[in-house]
C-alpha cells in the first residue's frame, strides 16, 4: 500500500453517515420538546391532507339557515355552527388544509426571492450590496402589516394565488438580511478561497460552496417564517379582507363569529386553538432549530 | 531551458486607507520543470501574497501592479483573461492551504470535493470522477480510501485531512503545486509524514513544487533552491546546501541562528530583535537596516541591489562590496515592537 500511514490510529473507526444534516436531525430528535412538536405538527398536517375524508360535513354547505344556525357544540357538531348553518369543525378542518399551504407557498416565495437577494449581494459587496441593502433599508421600514393592507384594500377580490404572492413577497426582506451576513461572513472564508484555487467559478462557488452552508439559518427562519405567516393570514382575513367566503380558514372562520363574539364563543375558540397550537409548535421547532445550529 | 515558471518584478499593493501597503514590491524568481524551490521568511513579509498573486487570487483594495509579470507555460498570467486563468487554477498549478480544517467545506463529504475538482476540469461524469478521486485518497496514503471518502472533515485528523487537501491538488496532476505553510497547523510527528509524502508524489508524478514556509527545517529537508523574502523583497536567493553552508545576508543569519540546535546549550533562543515594518512605510534604503548587526559605509537611503556573492548565490546587502564591515557588529539600532503588519 502506498504512503504508509501512521496517524490512521488517532482516528475513529469510519462511520460514513454523517453528514451535518444527519447529524443535525439527530441533535433535533434528541430534545423532548422538538418531537413533541414534531408530532402535534405531524398530526396537524395529516389532518389538513386527509380534510375530505376526516370533515364530517361539506364545509361550505349551509344545510338549514334558520333551524341549523349559531347551534353550540353538541355531538352532532362538536365544534357547534356558524350563523350560515356551517359546520364549524368540518371548516376547521379545511382551514387547516388552507392556513398551512398559504403558509408553506408563501414562505417558499419568500424563501426563493430572500435567498437570491441576499446572496447575492453578499457575494457580489461593494456597491452593488450597498445599493441593495438601501433599497432593503427601505422596504423594511414600510411595516409589512400596512403594506399587505394597502395592496389588499386597493385590489380587495384577490385570488388565494395572488394572496400567496403577496403574503410571499412582503415576506423576505429579512431573511434576505440574514442570508447576506452569512455569505459575508462565508465569503471569506478559507475554503471559499481553496475553492477559486482549484479553479471554481463564482457561481460555482456561491451555489455549491456557500449556500449549503446556509441551510440551517434558512431552516430555522422558514419555519419561523411559516408560522409568521399563518398568523398574518389569519389577522387579515380576521379582518375581511384575507381568504374569500366560501373557503375556510382559521382566520375567517373567526370573522364569521366577531359580531357575536361572547355568544358564538366555540367560532372563535376552535379554530383559534388550532392556530396556536399549530404555530406554538412550528415556533418551538424553529428554536431548537436554531439550537442545534448555533451550537455548533 | 525555459524554466517552468518565470517572475518578474512581480509588484503586489494593497490600496488601503492608510496607504498603499507594498506587500510584494519586485519580486522575481524562477522555478524550473520538476524542481522544488522554498521561499522564507517571517509573517508579514510577502510569502503568502506572492503565492496568492500567482493564482491571481488577491482581493481588492489589493493589486497586482502593471509591469509585474508571472510567466507560465508561455501565458503571461497576469494579463489572461478570467475564464483562462480559471482553467489554469487547480488544474496547472495547484495549491494546499496551512490550515487543512478551514480549506475543507463542512458541509460535503471529502470525496466530493476531491471529486469536484475532476469535475471542474475534467469533463468527467460524477461516477468517474468519484472513482478518481478515490484513487489519489489511495495515492496519498489514506487508509480504506471508499470509505473515507465519504465521510466528512469533521471526522477526519489533521493529518488525514492534509492528505485530502492534497490529493484535490494532485488529481489534475498539475505541473506546480504552491505548499503555503501546509505543515504549520500539524503535530510535529505528523509534519514530517506529510513532507514525505510531498516529496514522494513530487519524484512520482515531477511536478514543481513552490515551498512556502518559515520553517527552515521545511526547507532543509525539501526544497534545492531557497528565497528568502524579507519586507516585500527577495533578500537572498541560493541552493539549500550553498545556503545553509554560507548564508550571506544578515536577516538569513539571524533566522539561522535562532534556530534551536540539539546539543547546543542555551540559555534563551537568539532571536532577531524587532519586527518587520509595516508596508505602508518601507525604509527607504535597506530594509531590513533598523534590525541589522552590522552597518556600512554607503549611504542609508541607498538600496541595496541584489549582489553576486557565489555560485547561483545572490543577496541584497551592502556587505557583498563593504565585507570589512561584517567583522564589527554593533547593537541593532531601533527595536520597533509591534509595528509590524501581519
Amino acid at each position: 500500500m502506498p504512503g504508509q500511514t501512521q496517524d490512521s490510529a488517532r482516528i475513529e473507526p469510519a462511520r460514513p453517515r454523517e453528514s451535518p444534516l444527519a447529524l443535525g436531525v439527530r441533535a433535533i430528535l434528541r430534545k423532548r420538546s422538538s418531537r413533541v412538536a414534531i408530532i402535534v405538527l405531524g398530526v396537524i398536517v395529516m389532518i389538513a391532507i386527509l380534510a375530505p375524508f376526516i370533515a364530517p360535513y361539506d364545509p361550505a354547505a349551509q344545510p338549514d339557515i334558520v333551524a341549523g344556525k349559531d347551534l353550540p357544540p353538541s355531538l352532532a357538531h362538536p365544534f357547534g355552527t356558524d350563523p350560515y348553518s356551517r359546520d364549524v369543525l368540518s371548516r376547521v378542518i379545511y382551514g387547516a388544509r388552507l392556513s398551512l399551504t398559504i403558509g408553506i407557498l408563501a414562505t417558499m416565495v419568500s424563501l426563493t426571492f430572500g435567498v437570491a437577494y441576499g446572496a447575492i449581494a453578499g457575494y457580489a459587496s461593494g456597491l452593488v450590496d450597498g445599493v441593495m441593502m438601501r433599497l432593503l433599508d427601505a422596504l423594511l421600514s414600510i411595516p409589512r402589516l400596512l403594506l399587505l393592507l394597502g395592496v389588499l384594500v386597493a385590489w380587495p377580490h384577490l385570488s388565494i394565488g395572488s394572496l400567496i404572492l403577496f403574503l410571499g413577497l412582503t415576506g423576505w426582506f429579512g431573511l434576505s438580511r440574514i442570508v447576506r451576513g452569512q455569505v459575508l461572513a462565508l465569503k471569506h472564508a478559507e475554503f471559499v478561497t481553496a475553492a477559486e484555487a482549484l479553479g471554481a467559478s463564482r457561481r460555482r462557488i456561491l451555489v455549491r460552496h456557500l449556500l449549503p452552508n446556509l441551510v440551517s439559518p434558512i431552516a430555522v427562519a422558514s419555519t419561523l417564517g411559516i408560522a409568521h405567516v399563518i398568523v398574518l393570514e389569519a389577522g387579515l382575513s380576521y379582518l375581511g379582507i384575507g381568504v374569500p367566503q366560501p373557503m375556510a380558514s382559521w382566520g375567517n372562520i373567526i370573522y364569521d363569529g366577531t359580531d357575536q363574539i361572547a355568544r358564538l364563543w366555540w367560532m372563535s375558540l376552535f379554530p383559534g386553538l388550532f392556530m396556536v397550537i399549530t404555530v406554538m409548535t412550528l415556533n418551538v421547532l424553529g428554536e431548537s432549530l436554531r439550537d442545534v445550529y448555533e451550537r455548533r | 531551458m525555459t524554466p517552468l515558471l518565470s517572475i518578474r518584478d512581480l509588484r503586489t499593493y494593497f490600496h488601503t486607507e492608510a496607504g498603499v501597503a507594498r506587500s510584494v514590491d519586485g519580486v522575481s524568481f524562477d522555478i524550473g520543470e520538476g524542481e522544488t524551490v522554498g521561499i522564507v521568511g517571517e509573517s508579514g513579509c510577502g510569502k503568502s501574497v506572492t503565492a496568492l498573486s500567482i493564482l491571481r487570487l488577491i482581493q481588492p483594495p489589493g493589486r497586482i501592479e502593471t509591469g509585474s509579470r508571472i510567466e507560465f507555460e508561455g501565458k503571461d498570467l497576469v494579463t489572461l483573461d478570467d475564464e483562462a486563468m480559471r482553467n489554469i487554477r487547480g488544474n496547472r498549478i495547484s495549491m494546499i492551504f496551512q490550515e487543512p480544517m478551514s480549506a475543507l467545506n463542512p458541509v460535503f463529504s471529502v470525496g466530493d470535493q476531491v471529486a469536484e475538482v475532476m469535475r471542474i476540469h475534467g469533463g468527467v461524469s460524477r461516477r468517474q470522477a468519484w472513482d478518481r478521486a478515490v484513487e489519489t485518497l489511495a495515492l496519498t496514503g489514506i487508509p480504506s480510501p471508499e470509505e473515507r471518502a465519504k465521510q466528512y472533515p469533521h471526522q477526519l485528523s489533521g493529518g488525514m485531512r492534509q492528505r485530502v487537501l492534497i490529493a484535490m491538488a494532485l488529481i489534475m496532476k498539475p505541473a506546480l503545486i504552491i505548499a503555503d505553510e501546509p505543515t504549520t497547523a500539524l503535530d510535529v510527528t505528523i509534519q514530517a509524514q506529510i513532507l514525505e509524502l510531498l516529496m514522494k508524489l513530487q519524484k512520482e508524478f515531477g511536478t514543481s513544487i513552490l515551498m512556502i514556509t518559515h520553517d527552515l527545517g521545511v526547507i532543509a529537508e525539501t526544497t534545492s533552491r531557497v528565497i528568502v523574502m524579507y519586507a516585500g523583497e527577495v533578500v537572498e536567493e541560493a541552493s539549500v546546501s550553498e545556503l545553509f553552508a554560507r548564508p550571506h545576508h544578515p536577516y538569513t543569519e539571524g533566522l539561522m541562528g535562532s534556530m534551536p540546535h540539539i546539543g547546543h546549550e542555551m540559555d534563551r533562543l537568539n532571536v532577531i530583535p524587532g519586527t518587520v515594518p509595516a508596508p505602508t512605510n518601507w525604509p527607504q534604503g535597506c530594509r531590513f537596516f533598523e534590525r541589522c548587526r552590522y552597518s556600512w559605509d554607503r549611504p542609508e537611503h541607498e538600496h541595496p541591489p541584489l549582489y553576486d556573492v557565489g555560485a547561483n548565490h545572490r543577496s541584497r546587502c551592502h556587505l557583498a562590496v563593504e565585507p570589512q564591515h561584517r567583522n564589527q557588529p554593533h547593537e541593532p539600532l531601533v527595536i520597533r515592537e509591534g509595528a509590524g503588519a501581519a
